[in-house]
């Protein structure tokens, strides 16, 4: 079953002179088992957005279905906390929230959190850094002795150690070096494969949402600009431009090959296909 | 984000937003002055009717001021526990068991509530309508007079200003710490004293390390930019005293001079 976002709507500071309507009318699924992207632009509402997903936020109209729990307006849903345990959410900047004495007891707070014993939710913690590459040496660590990338990877530890069904990130590879963000994003791309985690990653990185993500949600002015699979988005760079977004360099790439007189089928999508195409006609055409 | 409104500038267009902080400052202090004069239900009724119509003409509302009030009732009520168990003057009123409930009582709780709804609508006239910059150019303005008794007007200003200015920053930064803690299971309204502790300590530590991290790029921006107390600094705004400045520092005089008579009275 699809996460499903049924004319939802959510005010911050309802009734006060900072009134701002975040969500209009937001009707959105979300397929399971993929990993999708949300964009748009600061401020557009994608915080709000993935907010709904483990009920930090309570919508003010409409209806959230999610697993197999529904949250619906007005409504006071009950027992969140198991919610919260099977849809994980690492905020932006999550190296904010480390607060234990050591990385390990930081990693193993959310299962711990959950009801998890302590033996079990420190082998979980070990798991979940060996997963985003923090070492053994990195344990008995103070988080305030880890460099900014090591933070942010205990966070997300912190999160996966909780082992959600869902997996959400709000923009979490902002900040990390060229390195880290590719370890990260395969990390998560291997998480969704292998593990069949539905994963949904707010990010203002075109190729990221290429190279990893199966579909693309554009949020614009709280509301649905666009929901589709990545593969119809970047077919051509028309959404992109109506969009106002620089598409991914193999598009871009592509469009100029065509305008060159290249003739490269829609459904090229990655470079040794792209180059295997420009071969093949250069060979014909001597 | 929203629920706290006590000291929040809200930017509105009125006539009190355009008054220069300076008199704002007198006024209120004259105000505050004037509240704690013993001037009796009259006293008060005049104050309250000053007071309001400086709200409506800040185009402030009545709700804004409730929020503010809200957190100051629970003060209240204990107050009132307070004032029963131990104040046996006045009439009796009722009794329960060994416990009997006297008017004076309920009347001292009144009038220090009275007392606090007033200094609460008179400071919120000052802190809504005034920018936190200009309300520490004002400080910094009236100050100045005592710096020839080494009160380092300036720097006071400037303390004034940061704080007032971290306080948005950090209310936001509380909320997206406790969201991303309860994101993590953390259930700060109920479980077990020592999960509470374990709630709570998750919460204030991080807010701290990001205090002192803000505090310290602070101030390392302020020094990169040349920044260094003591020296001479020109100002970009000037302050001006217009007419309705004085009419307002008029009124509010006049006002101290009527609560200070109806205490003579009484």
């Amino acid at each position: 079953m699809p996460i499903q976002f049924d004319h939802v709507s959510y005010t911050y500071s309802t009734g006060t002179p900072y009134e701002y309507k975040a969500l209009n009318d937001v009707c959105l699924d979300i397929e399971e088992g993929k990993i999708t992207a949300v964009i748009g632009m600061t401020g557009s509402g994608k915080s709000t957005l993935v907010q709904h997903l483990n009920a930090l936020l309570l919508p003010e109209k409409g209806v959230v279905r999610i697993l197999d729990r529904t949250i619906t307006a007005g409504e006071k849903p009950k027992n969140l906390k198991s919610l919260r345990g099977r849809v994980g959410l690492v905020f932006q900047f999550p190296e904010y929230q480390l607060f234990e004495e050591t990385v390990l007891k930081d990693v193993a707070f959310g299962p711990k959190n959950f009801g998890i014993p302590e033996a079990e939710a420190i082998e979980r913690a070990k798991k979940a850094m060996a997963m985003v590459g923090l070492e053994t040496r990195h344990y008995e660590k103070s988080p305030l002795e880890m460099s900014g990338g090591q933070k942010r990877r205990a966070a997300i530890a912190g999160i996966l150690a909780m082992d959600p069904e869902v997996l959400v990130l709000d923009e979490p590879t902002a900040g990390l070096d060229p390195y880290g963000t590719v370890s990260m994003m395969s990390l998560f791309s291997r998480l969704n494969r292998e593990m069949k985690k539905t994963i949904l990653i707010v990010t203002h990185d075109m190729e990221q949402v290429f190279t990893y993500c199966d579909n693309v949600v554009v949020v614009e002015n709280g509301t649905i600009r666009a929901s589709m699979s990545v593969q119809e988005f970047f077919k051509d760079s028309s959404y992109c431009k109506e969009m106002n977004i620089l598409p991914p360099a193999l598009i871009r790439m592509k469009e100029q090959l065509i305008e060159a007189g290249f003739e490269i089928g829609e459904d090229v999508m990655d470079i040794d296909r792209l180059a295997e195409a420009v071969a093949r006609q250069v060979k014909k055409h001597g | 984000m929203g629920n706290i409104t006590l000291g929040r500038y809200i930017p509105l267009d009125s006539p009190i937003h355009k008054m220069d902080p300076r008199a704002k400052i007198l006024g209120m202090l004259l105000m505050l002055v004037a509240i704690f004069f013993p001037a009796g239900w009259t006293g008060y009724a005049i104050l309250f009717a000053a007071a309001s119509l400086t709200i409506i003409l800040a185009k402030l509302s009545f709700t804004f001021i409730w929020k503010a009030m809200r957190p100051m009732l629970y003060m209240l009520v204990f107050l009132l526990i307070i004032n029963s168990l131990f104040l046996k003057t006045g009439t009796p009123l009722f009794t329960v068991g060994p416990f009997t409930m006297y008017s004076d009582a309920i009347f001292q709780t009144l009038y220090i509530a009275v007392r606090l709804l007033l200094m609460v609508m008179i400071t919120t006239c000052l802190t809504a309508t005034t920018k936190p910059l200009d309300m520490t150019l004002g400080i910094e303005d009236l100050l100045k007079p005592f710096t020839k008794i080494h009160v380092p007007a300036h720097e006071i200003a400037m303390l004034i200003s940061i704080a007032l200015r971290f306080i948005p920053d950090l209310i936001d930064e509380t909320q997206r710490i406790i969201k991303a803690q309860e994101s993590r299971g953390v259930d700060l309204k109920e479980g077990k004293f020592m999960e509470r502790i374990m709630a709570i300590l998750s919460l204030i530590v991080p807010l701290f390390v990001s205090a002192f991290q803000r505090a310290e790029d602070l101030a390392n921006a302020m020094e990169a930019r040349g920044y260094a107390p003591g020296e001479k600094r020109t100002r970009y705004k000037l302050l001006k005293m217009e007419g309705r400045d004085y009419l307002l520092l008029i009124c509010c005089a006049a006002l101290l001079a009527c609560m200070i008579w109806l205490s003579a009275q009484a």
